[in-house]
């Protein structure tokens, strides 16, 4: 922004106050109090023992948590692909003019977004569901029996398994943010780029693509912190098992701490690290792709 | 349509308005709800007349789970009548569902903040007590009016040593009962059901041929294979010394042969036999028992509450009418008791450490926790429900049930003999640890050893 | 002739690819909406009915568990829905507002922290929530900040800030400057230019933003559980958990619980999408 539009920085600072005050007592101040408690053996109660970075130095060493992180991982590349990937081009489909029921998909496809996480684990059991399940259902009327399993219970592709819901819940919550940023690109824009033939879907992908690049990172963002932090999809459909397999880091605190057993302590530690892991993926993320886009225009 | 849009938006904001302006005077706190019961209130409630003013009591005792269950049912009437006996205290009740109960019950443990009388699990107990959250509640219960009547062995899980730390609540049940069609299993050629597990494979080699699963269990949750299979089988090879030596930390080991033995027999029934449903690591005790119901197992393991439910569904079919309950088949090369099935309280009504420093409080206290646990308790689920608790009541009338309910009774309480829960003992951190790797052991993923290595290590790091 | 020929082959090529992209909408749409209804019908089930057939039409129909329900004097599932609405009226307009002038800050202002208090906000997207309940409680409960009316409002409101500030940030940083130097050409203060200048155009991502905070606020269950003690103030997820057992659970009347405490958000949801998505398609930058 120009010198001469700048305002006083007095005028900034009194917009920011308040919002910032509450965002850094209610975000950092239970951080910052994890942060302490996980220097302490602490199973709950009154009693801490200062233990300094011994948390630490078992959270480095526990197989456990890094198989969680790996799952994380796992889920974010996955997330990125089917979540803004599919998002971007059914917003794109619904730009199209051979696209009917335009705002039908608009409406509909935020709405699993919005249902509980109880519901939905119940619906994709249902599902997977080994004895009266679609998909075994399905592959047994197509003759291919060898195919079904206990999809649940398969170590090797348990998290393809819990991966499919958690992408399908969240099209719809990528595709109405990225539709509200398609609607700051000029009609004409879209005209131009207009979705006919296979040409069509190319010139869009790079006429449109550019324009809400800024939107998409912050998709991109949303969606790598939302699944580092995954939880709840998944504690319905697998509780994490069958063993460790569909573990995720979140819910290995969570059950470091309430569920499994009351080790706070320990609990508080895992969760300082999931923050730190968090931030380096992201920021890895960012320098990847400034790195991408900076050798692109050179 | 602007002009709808917009005259909803204000409607709300001024509903919205309204409500934080009377958000505050709402009410500061909850007060019991019900007062129906007063049919029956004691006699017996002079000790907590001393007291007026505010008692906390937290459970999990929902209206919703209460429907059915004998434990919650007792529990909540129970509530209402001591509250309907004292009208000058005033009971705020934190009710929350299992589950998030121990979340809850967990948080306000770890701040300090405990309600006044609440309820604990067996599981906590050494560790709570050592943090100073809960009372020394010994010679309350040892002076207590029903002393004489209780149960002493239910105690057991609420003690730290000699001290006892709880009066255990709810209805004991057991966790591991065998239900099975007696109907189905007469066609396999047995009258009765198995006592051994080589019968029960040779009858699984019938019941492919029928298109049916032997037994239906599910281990969806990790802990069913713990709570109603391990901690009952594990006896078969052990006996009860060796997990009272595990309680008392006086040298018995996970890694101790006998346990190990009963791993591996775990391990190698549902890996290398077709008794049980291919999918039991996939769904749970509420989908397998799903299985029995409609005919498609032959069989179904599971707990008490298990038994309750599939009562109430069955009820008037053919199937009830068949329905039979055994204890879990013994092993070939274990040894020990073959009529053992776990059975317990996993709760207990405790009280905070904070009550004492007002004695008329702490009088108040004792006299709700000796009333939900007494006698008025037990004559009520038994009466009802067929269910026994802390207090035992003499001559129990079964005559009013029918055949299943008195079967129930008679096989739980009378016909078999007990053992421990596992996890109602030691400590989350070990289970917690335990239960992910049995359910990846029941999978082949690890060998018995390697299991039984790991609880020992947390078991030495933890407890 | 050639050129007809090549017309009549792309007006094919239109046909499949159309066809194949109305299909995959449509799939996609109707896969989204099946919960809802999976819910309603099975919401009409008993128990028993239920769960010997998990996706089947229900045979005999009943609303028993609605009637449940609203008659049951031990819930408070009324009561749960206006501090619901309330709390969530109350953190989104807030979490609106405030993310509006801070990702308009962010993103045109240079000032020194400005990159700070960007990474602070999305380190506020990192926190684990479900692994920090104990400090969270233990914080609150020393302020005296728990089991108030306005409790949940802080954390909902502080959480809901990074996501509706980097929407704001990314969208504001596609619109043309050339906006506001006008706007300051023409002697219009910062705050004017802010509130009827930018603020019209960045209707689309603000309505985004109130859409997906909603349903946000009025779901969450993690902080509702811990810092609400008193059940006057609880709000609905943690009054739902009334209809599950310690070993079973009623989920035909879970879900019609569900579906009485979604059914305010989902019509409003539902009536009005119209008028959001215009609202949305309005607010575009011509040229």
């Amino acid at each position: 922004m120009p010198e001469s539009i700048q305002p006083k920085k007095i005028v900034i600072f009194g917009y920011m106050l308040v919002p910032m005050t509450l965002f850094i007592f209610a975000v950092f101040v239970p951080l910052v109090a994890a942060g302490v408690f996980s220097f302490f053996e602490w199973k709950g109660g009154p009693n801490k023992i200062f233990i300094g970075l011994e948390n630490y130095i078992t959270l480095i060493n526990d197989e456990i948590f890094w198989t969680a992180f790996g799952n994380n991982i796992f889920l974010v590349v996955a997330c990125i692909i089917g979540q803004i990937g599919l998002a971007f081009v059914f917003s794109l489909m619904i730009y199209s003019r051979l696209v009917k029921f335009k705002s039908i998909h608009r409406t509909f496809g935020f709405f699993p977004s919005t249902v509980s996480a109880v519901a939905v684990g119940f619906i994709w059991r249902m599902v997977f569901d080994y004895k009266n399940g679609v998909i075994n259902w399905f592959l047994t009327a197509i003759g291919q029996e060898d195919l079904t399993r206990v999809w649940l219970n398969d170590e090797k592709i348990i998290m393809f398994v819990v991966a499919i819901p958690l992408i399908w819940q969240y099209i719809g919550y990528y595709m109405i943010i990225i539709l509200s940023a398609m609607s700051s690109v000029s009609q004409e824009i879209f005209e131009v780029a207009e979705l006919d033939g296979a040409n069509g879907i190319q010139r869009a992908i790079y006429i449109i693509f550019p324009l809400i690049k800024n939107t998409l990172l912050v998709c991109l963002t949303l969606c790598i912190a939302g699944n580092m932090k995954a939880f709840d999809n998944i504690y319905v459909m697998t509780k994490g098992g069958p063993g460790y397999s569909s573990n995720v880091m979140a819910m290995y605190a969570y059950n470091i701490s309430f569920d499994k057993s009351n080790n706070l302590g320990y609990g508080s530690a895992i969760s300082v690290g999931i923050f730190v892991l968090s931030l380096l993926v992201i920021g890895g993320s960012q320098l990847l792709i400034n790195r991408a886009t900076r050798s692109k225009e050179v | 349509m602007k002009r709808k849009l917009l005259s909803v938006l204000l409607a709300t904001a001024m509903v919205a308005t309204l409500m934080v302006g009377c958000g505050k005077t709402e009410t500061e706190t909850t007060e019991t709800e019900t007062t129906e019961t007063e049919t029956e209130v004691a006699e017996t409630e002079t000790e907590a007349a001393g007291y007026a003013g505010e008692l906390s009591i937290m459970h999990f005792s929902t209206s919703e789970e209460s429907q059915g269950n004998g434990g919650s049912d007792g529990f909540r009437t129970m509530l209402s009548q001591w509250q309907a006996a004292n009208p000058d205290i005033t009971l705020t009740e934190e009710v929350l569902a299992n589950a998030e109960y121990k979340t809850q019950i967990a948080t306000y443990a770890a701040a300090g903040d405990l309600p006044d009388v609440f309820l604990l699990q067996g599981m906590n107990t050494k560790t709570w007590a050592a943090q100073g959250l809960i009372l020394d509640l010994t010679d309350a219960v040892n002076s207590s009016p029903y002393a004489a009547d209780y149960n002493k062995a239910y105690l057991t899980p609420f003690m730290d040593g000699d001290t006892i730390y709880g009066y255990p609540a709810l209805t004991g049940g057991t966790c591991t009962v065998v239900v099975y069609d007696s109907a189905k299993w007469a066609e396999a050629g047995f009258d009765t059901f198995p006592t051994t597990w080589a019968d029960v494979e040779a009858a699984s080699a019938y019941f492919d041929e029928q298109g049916v699963d032997t037994i239906a269990f599910g281990n969806g949750g990790g802990w069913q294979a713990n709570s109603c299979f391990i901690s009952t089988l594990g006896n078969r090879y052990t006996g009860k010394e060796w997990y009272q030596s595990m309680i008392d930390k006086a040298g018995a080991s996970f890694e101790d042969a006998e346990f190990v033995a009963a791993l591996a027999e775990t391990q190698r029934l549902f890996t290398s036999t077709s008794i049980f449903n291919e999918d039991f690591n996939a769904i749970t005790n509420e989908d397998a028992r799903e299985y029995y119901i409609s005919g498609d197992a032959a069989a179904f393991i599971g707990g008490n509450w298990d038994v309750s439910y599939i009562q109430s569904t069955l009820s008037g079919t053919d199937l009830y009418n068949t329905t039979k309950f055994a204890v879990l088949p013994q092993p070939a090369d274990a040894t020990k008791d073959p009529n053992s099935q776990n059975i317990g309280l996993g709760y207990a009504v405790a009280v905070s450490t904070e009550v004492a420093n007002d004695p008329a409080k702490l009088a108040a206290a004792i006299d709700l926790a000796q009333y939900l646990t007494g006698p008025e308790f037990s004559t009520f689920v038994a009466e009802n429900y067929a269910l026994g608790g802390f207090t035992n009541v003499a001559n129990v009338d079964l005559s009013g049930f029918d055949q299943w309910t008195q079967d129930f009774y008679n096989w739980s309480y009378v016909d078999t003999t007990a053992c421990e829960i596992y996890d109602s003992y030691l400590t989350g951190d070990v289970w917690g640890l335990f239960n992910t790797d049995l359910q990846t052991m029941m999978n082949g993923g690890i060998t018995p050893e390697d299991v039984a290595k790991h609880a020992q290590e947390a078991y030495l790091a933890n407890y | 002739m050639a050129g007809k020929s090549i017309k009549t082959n792309s007006k094919f090529a239109n046909g499949i690819l159309g066809f194949f992209m109305n299909a995959m909408l449509i799939l996609f749409s109707l896969s989204c909406i099946f919960p809802l209804i999976w819910m309603f019908y099975s919401s009409l089930k008993t128990k028993r009915e239920f769960y010997a057939d998990v996706t089947g039409l229900p045979e005999n129909p009943t609303f028993q568990n609605f009637i449940d329900l609203l008659s049951n004097p031990n819930n408070n599932l009324l009561s749960a829905m206006l501090n619901s609405v309330r709390t969530t009226f109350l953190s989104v307009v807030l979490i609106v507002i405030c993310g509006y002038v801070l990702g308009y800050i962010l993103s045109r202002i240079n000032f020194k922290g400005n990159r700070v208090i960007y990474i602070m906000l999305l380190m506020g997207m990192l926190i684990p929530v479900h692994a920090l309940l104990v400090p969270v409680y233990i914080v609150y409960k020393d302020l005296n900040l728990s089991n108030q009316w306005f409790t949940l409002i802080i954390p909902y409101v502080a959480f809901g800030l990074p996501i509706a500030v980097f929407l704001v940030e990314g969208y504001i940083k596609a619109i043309p400057i050339e906006l506001e130097e006008a706007a300051a050409i023409d002697g219009s203060s910062f705050s004017k230019t802010l509130f009827s200048i930018i603020l019209p155009v960045s209707r689309p991502i603000l309505v985004t933003i109130a859409i997906i905070q909603t349903f946000a606020c009025w779901n969450e269950f993690s902080f509702a559980l811990i810092l609400i003690k008193d059940s006057a103030l609880q709000t609905v997820p943690p009054a739902l958990t009334m209809f599950k057992g310690q070993f079973s659970s009623d989920f035909p009347k879970t879900m019609a619980a569900l579906l009485i405490t979604m059914s305010p958000i989902v019509v409003l949801y539902f009536t009005f999408s119209k008028q959001i998505i215009k609202g949305m398609v309005a607010g575009a930058v011509k040229g």
